[in-house]
């Protein structure tokens, strides 16, 4: 298993919050120029968000607008004890990205893939080929995302159905019927997948935060 | 459906941070947020435990005109509350121009009740600060209730706060008081009580400082050393 040994994404994840943090603080306290520079150092990530979910730049543009227009207004409730600052402006990102789904604007694009149809029992080297396309299909995103370590461990645990189930419901903001219909899998059996990845990804990485924040402490 | 059964609040936690909860049972899940603390709880879990993945994907910069037309509404939003009624959405460009308004009256008050102290006895009067009530994100028109006063001994060597009015706190939370220069980064005077006196002994952190500032935090403060809560009262600080 790959074990970077500078920072990983978590860390910076971590490491970016502080500063956020900050900033989040002053924007509540209606400070413009504490806003705009949050604006600065995060828009360029939550684009990328909405973008994923929302493929229409105009209306992902109109999201990114809304969302950074909430985060002005809720700035002052954002409790840092409770959230880590990057967090909660992903999730407020992607819930509107999501919601502007729903309204039938548009659909999530499905990226086409040329291997899509491969069965259940599909190894996991093939699970990764399925993503053609020069942009980073979900899967790469996925494994990509679990360099941060404890991420990268928990992912080991599921299977390739989950992980790809887990991947596409996640990053393109498909419905688990859509996630269906891309795997070609029955909508029950899938459900079942993303269920289960997620629940050992919150059992695994209860665990490792504990064995992480031993390690840490004594670096 | 009975949302207070953990395993059903988690699944469907689970499910909405997953982005798979659509449709109907999305929008009903969020229209029961606010009133459910225990599904929030479970929704901010999952969102810690998930929104990381979201590192792998490659920054996309946003063309100049998103955050111009954020700015536009943002200074729209601020200049129709000042023209219209109060019940119009709050004034969040103007908080801090409204906090300013509020300062002003308080430190008048000040004024007179320093007045008042002083006759007695001291060289030094103790300077006081009166704390009022900031409206939920400027409601301009609602009076500011005077709720804490700060009084700051004639050598400046401790501050006493005291509340003026029943202040009433979640159990959970913290009133913590901030000492802000002008333009500067708020400084911790610590967590100050909601029921009785506090001693504050802080002086270097007042030194500049025009404003006082009370947030509601965390028990026991911000971990952070910055305000992280809504600002409850505010008043100027007259050296």
């Amino acid at each position: 298993m790959k074990r970077p040994a500078v920072a990983t994404p978590t860390s910076e994840w971590a490491e970016r919050s502080v500063d956020l943090a900050r900033l989040l603080g002053r924007a509540g306290l209606g400070d413009r120029a504490a806003f705009a520079t949050l604006y600065e150092r995060t828009s360029a990530h939550l684009f990328a968000v909405v973008l994923r979910i929302n493929r229409d730049r105009a209306q992902a543009e109109d999201i990114l607008q809304e969302v950074y227009v909430n985060v002005w207004r809720a700035a002052k409730s954002f409790d840092a004890a409770q959230s880590q600052p990057l967090t909660w402006l992903t999730s407020i990102a992607r819930n509107r990205a999501i919601d502007s789904l729903r309204r039938g604007q548009a659909r999530p694009q499905i990226q086409t893939t040329s291997g899509s149809d491969s069965s259940a029992d599909a190894e996991d080297e093939s699970v990764y080929d399925t993503v053609a396309d020069s942009a980073p299909g979900p899967l790469d995103l996925l494994s990509r995302a679990s360099e941060a370590r404890a991420l990268a461990a928990c992912m080991d645990q599921l299977s390739a159905q989950q992980r790809q189930g887990l991947a596409l419901a996640f990053y393109q903001g498909l419905s688990h019927a859509e996630v269906a219909e891309q795997m070609r899998e029955p909508l029950g059996t899938v459900k079942s997948w993303v269920r289960r990845a997620l629940l050992t990804l919150k059992d695994c990485l209860q665990g490792a935060v504990q064995r992480d924040a031993i390690v840490d402490g004594g670096s | 459906m009975d949302y207070g059964r953990p395993e059903l609040a988690e699944r469907l936690a689970a499910a909405y941070a997953a982005g798979t909860l659509r449709g109907p049972a999305r929008r009903r899940f969020d229209a029961l947020l606010p009133a459910h603390p225990a599904l929030r709880d479970a929704v901010r879990a999952w969102n810690e435990r998930l929104m990381p993945l979201t590192v792998a994907l490659v920054p996309v910069a946003p063309p100049a005109r998103v955050w111009q037309r954020i700015e536009t509404r943002l200074d729209g939003s601020a200049a129709a509350a000042t023209r219209t009624a109060p019940a119009a959405r709050p004034a969040l460009g103007s908080r801090l121009a409204f906090w300013r308004g509020l300062a002003g009256f308080a430190s008048i008050a000040a004024l007179s009740l320093a007045v008042l102290l002083a006759s007695p006895v001291p060289v030094q009067p103790p300077i006081i600060v009166v704390l009022s009530s900031t409206p939920p994100a400027g409601g301009s028109a609602a009076p500011a209730t005077a709720s804490f006063v700060a009084s700051i001994s004639g050598d400046g060597r401790a501050l006493v706060t005291r509340p003026l009015v029943n202040v009433g706190v979640q159990p959970d939370r913290s009133l913590e008081l901030w000492a802000i220069p002008p333009g500067g980064a708020p400084r911790s005077l610590g967590v100050i009580s909601a029921s009785g006196a506090t001693v504050v002994h802080k002086r270097q952190a007042l030194e500049g400082a025009d404003t006082l500032a009370v947030t509601l935090e965390p028990p026991g403060g911000s971990p952070s050393g910055n305000p992280t809560g809504p600002v409850l009262y505010a008043g100027k600080l007259t050296l």
